[in-house]
């Protein structure tokens, strides 16, 4: 109860410590309030166990704790995880699949019946198949497979053919800095192809 | 004749400006070179730009999962898994299950890497450290 100590509530402050059974001073009601709430509490208070270390700044190391680790349990998990993942994939319940590749500088997520837009030149004639060899994740409904970093051309075959070799539109790299009567002006055409993903495979084969 | 085809090759930069900059010559000429410089300009920024957005795209996603993304990226690159932060960024968006699975495995990495930091738990002989175990 938040009350002001001034000469009105002071008599009201007196009635309430006297009919709680203490006497008290006029000077000093506050001091003698904490110990009668302190013995009401402690009455029925939890006792703490005879390990509890209240938290300081000292009282845990810095780094945080880990979970408990069982090297035989985590083999076991992880050998039911490749046998389920091997089984999904014997049996070819993977649905439409997707990759990371790895092509001309850039990675590219890449599906079935993709386009890719490769802002430089291939020496390969329109219309032939390529094999993008540097596959570094593939995944499907249930599962993904990542590679550390790339995965094996035995497991994995990207295919796609060349669709068209065409040239960026014109664009004007120009630089001018004022009152020193200095411009460059450069167009610039990349050279571009198109690329279209045909089929990405997984080859039932993993250990 | 020159100066025709020149004031028609910027008639086609120009159509879109607002005021007299899209009629008058003098002021077309400014414009454009304006223009020019500005996209140049943005192009070199636009790649700056996107990495940051991919950052910090990644980093929300990783918070999801209950981690951070120093840790999520340092710890890839220690297991050697080198996609970059565009993948990173779009596998967050469309592929959410298996961005949860390159947290997990990131997260096994630290973990992995701190309980061989820690070793037995003990200190060395004869250093006393500010460290208080629970006995």
């Amino acid at each position: 109860m938040a009350m002001t100590l001034n000469k009105g509530n002071l008599t009201g402050i007196l009635r309430v410590f006297q009919t709680a059974g203490t006497c008290l001073t006029q000077s000093t009601p506050a001091r003698c309030l904490v110990p009668t709430l302190a013995c009401r509490q402690n009455s029925s208070s939890v006792t703490n166990p005879a390990s509890f270390v209240p938290h300081t700044s000292l009282s845990r190391p810095p780094w945080p704790e880990l979970p408990a680790f069982d090297p035989e349990d985590q083999e076991k998990k992880h050998g039911a995880v490749v046998q389920k993942v091997n089984g999904l994939i014997q049996s070819g319940e993977y649905g439409r699949l997707f990759a990371v590749v790895q092509f001309a500088g850039r990675q590219w997520k890449v599906t079935n019946e993709d386009l890719i837009l490769i802002e430089n030149h291939i020496d390969v004639e329109c219309g032939a198949g390529i094999r993008l060899e540097k596959v570094l994740l593939v995944g499907g409904n249930d599962f993904t497979l990542i590679g550390k970093p790339l995965l094996g051309g035995d497991l994995v075959r990207v295919q796609a053919t060349v669709i068209e070799k065409t040239e960026s539109w014109p664009m004007v790299h120009m630089r001018f800095w004022k009152r020193h009567r200095f411009q460059k002006k450069k167009i610039i055409i990349q050279p571009q192809t198109v690329l279209r993903i045909n089929t990405i495979d997984i080859l039932p084969r993993l250990t | 004749m020159c100066k025709m085809l020149l004031i028609g090759v910027l008639c086609l930069f120009v159509q879109h400006f607002r005021g007299r900059k899209n009629r008058c010559y003098s002021l077309a000429v400014r414009a454009v070179r304006r223009a020019f410089v500005y996209a140049s300009k943005a192009r070199k920024a636009k790649r700056r730009n996107m990495r940051t957005l991919w950052i910090s795209r990644i980093a929300a996603a990783t918070r999801e999962h209950g981690m951070k993304y120093p840790a999520l990226v340092h710890n890839l690159l220690k297991c050697s898994v080198q996609l970059n932060r565009r993948v990173l960024c779009d596998l967050s968006i469309t592929e959410p299950r298996s961005f949860h699975a390159l947290t997990a495995l990131a997260r096994a990495r630290q973990q992995e890497g701190l309980r061989a930091a820690l070793g037995d738990g003990t200190e060395p002989p004869g250093v006393f450290s500010r460290i208080t175990q629970l006995q």
